[in-house]
């Protein structure tokens, strides 16, 4: 398993993070000073380091606006047999960029469908790599202040997440 | 009938009363007890119980949703009118026990008691006036999935708004954004399939500013809904490649917990295309996206009132790209007449999609056979799945494998799933055994007409004592007006919607000087050059929608808001002899009769003013049960009636616009101006909670409406905007500051019903029926004799110091105002 996350380049504009950070000053939040938002691909399958690769670079992100990292995850056995659809640990997690203060990935929930991941996994096999495997798209915003854990759950239930169809993590814990 | 392991058998049979209701309520069926009396019954007669397929069927296809059981049953209405005081007494004796002393406010008022009984209440208001008017190019009304009207000799016009209230309240985005999906497959079902020229979209929401204390537990603050939504109608919409044109965005706390989102969808089909027939041999094939959970129950939960524990399932994500590739495959296939009918999958999914096209004849289905997002779906989740972006097709048995080709080049899935029979069953297969099988007869015309009482209480309204203001009060409101939520720029929203993709935009809904200085139009043109070559011919798009009115009277909303969309229409160039319109009721609870009888009253409003204006219905959608509940009560919707206007114009040239074009132009209002302010937005800013409300008149503004297409196509007229919300003031406003010009207006040059209207009351009544004309000087003799026998009169002229000048003499007041300051005062407060 490969996790692909791809980040805008500090000189460019990140639309998504700025859009979140007004909303988050619309609700009366002033401590948080910049939000940075990362969309995050968990690739499941047969691949290897090479195709990720060419996975981030030719598919999920733009050379010129955005650059990516991507990492490696061991699947324990206990993990596998999880009922999360997706699963984070240490050893895949990437590091957040200097600076931010919290955390929130949210993904969809088991059976919801998911667009993006079903157009990836078309492009992956326009691409020529044709191996069974599967895609999972999570969302990442880094939150750039200070901020009470309270606050941070009211910023995620009341502008992030649905949790009916959502599932998210807040620094690290599932919610 | 054998059964496998992944089919229910459901113990009806024996069931007590109490039980079957249990067994309605726990699996949300949202079928009454009668319907599951009568559903007991059948299987009694076949000496078995059903299968869970079997009921999800027949709860899916009796749905409101499918059915629209409450508009189509019968109904025992009654309605109270108001005596005038004194009347009583010149009654004749023997209508005096039709009169009944009601407790209204504080005082005891005497109202007459009218009855009647509808079989069908639809069939006898809004389809009636349809018959009765018989126009020759209304070509399909209220049979297929939009109503369609001719276009030119050889091509039609087809229109369509649906609502998605309930998934949109759980889920804004995805929500909004299969709401618009659903009904572009409504387009793409009608005839043998239109091509999709251009998207609607109106919303209702709470205050966007409310505090969080005052939303429900549970559900999501209307600004999150509102931006949700639009983010949806903008994906879809954009990435199918559709423009959106035309719309609106009421606010009202009232929706709160019940958003409302309307979504409409036009387009063209051959007139040969128009007609659909399924024959016994025909193949099923099943189109476009897998099936998966998705809207498990969506037809049968959008008849269940909203609670914090309202169901997952019912939420649909959609995938634009997907439905974009069926479109094209689709239009190729039509056109080479590889199928005979075609509808979508939309709420109930395989089972209504399916059970429609083969109501007359039958179908035989292998439900093992469709194809699958995932494993572990029980037959019943694949039969009744609102997975989204699938339709059916009925093909000929040779036509089969060049069909597949088709959508196989554009990279569609498309499955044979079954075939249409001849034995009028619908019989359902999986894993080689019958799991449905059901008389089509029983399951399409068995379900029990409910009678329903309803009942109305028509409002005595009254004049609200007289408004006054100095010229500082006057700018202040006008102020309080242009920033107000329903009047305000919607620029924020439609500058996310691409509304000019397919190039065929030629009024488009922001208008004006350039990018930054522009005003609201009243109405979208589509121009379909690229379909029909060398045509000069256009199709208007319009809407008229006002619940505010509907707090006091019901009747003149359905009223206003119809004639609103008229005159929306006909500001822009349409000709009223070539208007047809379309419904859609969202109503609260309508078990309620008070609630069911507000809805006859707009239904038989709809009758009257179809016939006054000669304007034919063509289709329409109701959603009710827009009701939610907390631990306090329970919470309906204020009912919302919006009217949807699609017209056809001879020639797109012949096309004006709201804003000013050059100085020096004179201005006339047409129509009269009354002391109209109840329910008006002047009424809400000052808590006036009296007023009449604005009545229309149809004689006088139909003459009027043919007069300005007279006038338009004599190329008299330099712009022309509709009084709606705000009244005069507001239009005038919005036609200056979009044009960057400056406007004198002499107030005591309005026509009014009385001489008793303050310069307030003129600037800001609401009266149906009226427009503001821009003429040049060369052309006033020309349009002053178009107009001759109407009322109107000359009230200013546009100016080039970009000041708004309101003034009278008999008031001794002057009010002036720059024009780019209201504009920004218009653009701020929806600029999120």
């Amino acid at each position: 398993m490969f996790k692909i996350e791809v980040f805008t380049k500090e000189k460019f504009k990140n639309s998504k993070g700025e859009l979140v950070l007004s909303d988050i000053l619309s609700i009366g939040v002033r401590t948080i000073l910049k939000v940075r938002y990362s969309p995050l691909y968990v690739i499941d399958g047969n691949v290897n380091y090479s195709e990720v690769r060419t996975l981030a670079s030719e598919l999920l992100s733009d050379k010129i606006t955005e650059t990516y990292v991507c990492k490696k995850c061991i699947v324990e056995d206990t993990v596998k047999n999880s009922k999360r659809d997706v699963v984070f640990f240490d050893d895949g997690e990437i590091p957040p960029p200097v600076g931010v203060c919290s955390t929130i990935k949210i993904w969809y929930k088991k059976n919801v469908t998911d667009p993006v991941s079903e157009s990836i996994l078309k492009a992956i096999k326009d691409l020529g790599i044709v191996k069974e495997f599967k895609v999972k798209r999570v969302g990442k915003y880094y939150l750039y202040g200070k901020i009470s854990r309270i606050t941070l759950h009211n910023i995620t239930a009341k502008l992030l997440v649905n949790t009916l169809i959502q599932e998210y993590m807040v620094n690290g814990i599932y919610s | 009938m054998e059964y496998t392991a992944n089919c229910k058998i459901i113990e009806i049979l024996e069931l007590s009363d109490e039980k079957l209701i249990e067994l309605s309520n726990k699996s949300v069926l949202s079928l009454s007890f009668e319907e599951m009396k009568k559903i007991q019954g059948y299987f009694r007669k076949l000496k078995r119980n059903p299968t869970d397929v079997e009921i999800e069927t027949i709860a899916q296809t009796w749905s409101e949703h499918c059915k629209h059981k409450t508009l189509t049953g019968v109904v025992d209405y009654t309605e109270l009118i108001p005596l005038k005081k004194g009347s009583f007494d010149k009654l004749p004796v023997s209508s005096r026990n039709k009169i009944e002393f009601l407790k209204d406010d504080k005082d005891y008022v005497q109202y007459e008691k009218k009855e009647r009984t509808y079989n069908n209440l639809l069939e006898e208001t809004i389809f009636k006036a349809t018959k009765e008017l018989n126009k020759k190019w209304c070509l399909s009304v209220f049979k297929d999935n939009a109503g369609v009207i001719e276009f030119d000799s050889e091509n039609a016009v087809a229109f369509k708004v649906e609502t998605h209230n309930h998934p949109s309240a759980l889920e804004p985005y995805g929500g909004a954004a299969t709401g618009v999906g659903g009904v572009i497959r409504d387009i793409l079902g009608v005839g043998l399939g239109a091509k999709p020229l251009a998207n609607t979209d109106v919303f209702c929401f709470g205050d966007p500013n409310i505090s969080d204390s005052k939303v429900p537990y549970g559900i999501h603050h209307p600004k999150r809904i509102a931006k949700g939504v639009v983010a949806g109608v903008r994906d879809y919409g954009n990435r199918m490649g559709i423009p959106i044109v035309n719309g609106a965005v009421y606010f009202d706390d009232g929706y709160v917990a019940n958003p409302l989102v309307y979504c409409g969808t036009m387009g063209i089909l051959p007139k040969n295309k128009i007609e659909k027939k399924v024959i016994f041999g025909d193949l099923i094939l099943l189109v476009g996206g897998r099936t998966g959970r998705d809207g498990i129950h969506g037809a049968t939960f959008s008849s269940v009132k909203l609670d914090k524990k309202s169901d997952v399932n019912a939420v649909q994500i959609g995938n634009p790209i997907v439905e974009k590739k069926v479109l094209d495959a689709m239009l190729e296939a039509r056109d080479l007449n590889l199928f005979r009918a075609v509808t979508d999958c939309g709420a109930g999914g395989l089972s209504s999609a399916i059970g429609e096209l083969g109501e007359k004849i039958g179908a035989r289905i292998c439900l093992d056979k469709v194809p699958l997002k995932y494993f572990g779906l029980s037959p019943w989740e694949i039969w009744i799945s609102e997975a989204q972006e699938r339709m059916i097709f009925a093909v000929p048995l040779g036509k089969k494998d060049k069909i597949i080709e088709i959508f196989k080049r554009e990279n569609v899935e498309a499955t044979v799933v079954g075939e249409f029979t001849n034995d009028n069953r619908l019989v359902v297969l999986y894993d080689n055994n019958i799991v449905a099988n059901l008389d089509m007869e029983f399951l399409h015309n068995g379900v029990p007409k409910p009678v329903r009482s309803a009942i109305h209480k028509i409002k005595e309204e009254k004049i609200q004592e007289s408004i006054k203001m100095n010229y500082l009060e006057i700018s202040q409101t006008l102020k309080v007006l242009l920033a107000d939520l329903n009047v305000c720029s919607r620029e924020w929203i439609i500058r996310q919607y691409d509304h000019e993709v397919q190039g065929q935009t030629i009024v488009k809904p922001l208008q004006g000087n350039c990018i930054e200085i522009s005003g609201p139009s009243d109405a979208a043109v589509i121009f379909p050059y690229t379909i029909i070559k060398d045509t000069k011919k256009g199709i208007v798009l319009s809407n008229g929608f006002n619940p505010e009115y509907g707090k006091i009277n019901v009747y003149k909303m359905a009223c206003s808001s119809i004639e609103e969309a008229l005159r929306n229409a006909v500001s822009v160039g349409g000709n009223i002899e070539k208007i047809s319109l379309l419904d859609n009721f969202c109503w609260g609870n309508t078990n309620s009769p008070e609630v069911l009888g507000s809805l006859v009253c707009v239904a038989n409003a709809c009758y009257d003013m179809s016939k006054a204006f000669d304007v034919p219905f063509i289709s329409g959608k109701d959603s009710l049960h827009n009701e939610y509940s907390t631990s306090d009560g329970k919470y309906s919707i204020p009912p919302a009636l919006l009217i949807s206007a699609m017209g056809v114009i001879d020639d797109v040239a012949n096309t004006v616009t709201m804003s000013f074009k050059n100085t020096g132009n004179k201005i006339f209002l047409l129509g009269v101006t009354r002391n109209e302010l109840g329910a008006s937005v002047l009424a809400k800013i000052k808590n006036i909670r009296i007023g009449i409300v604005p009545a229309v008149y149809p004689n006088e503004s139909k003459e009027i409406m043919k007069k300005i297409y007279l006038a338009i196509n004599e190329n008299v007229v330099e712009s022309c905007h509709d009084c709606s919300e705000g009244g005069l003031a507001v239009a005038i406003s919005e036609m200056a500051f979009s044009a960057k010009k400056g406007v004198q207006i002499y107030v005591d040059s309005v026509k009014t019903e009385t001489n008793m209207l303050t310069m307030s009351e003129t600037l800001f009544s609401e009266s149906n029926g009226r427009f503001i004309v821009e003429v040049t000087h060369e052309n006033e003799t020309k349009f002053r004799e178009v107009l001759k026998g109407s009322i109107f009169s000359e009230i200013g002229c546009v100016t080039d110091d970009e000041n708004i000048i309101f003034e009278s003499e008999k008031n001794k007041l002057k009010l002036q105002e720059n024009s780019q300051d209201l504009l920004k005062i218009w653009q701020s407060t929806i600029n999120w």
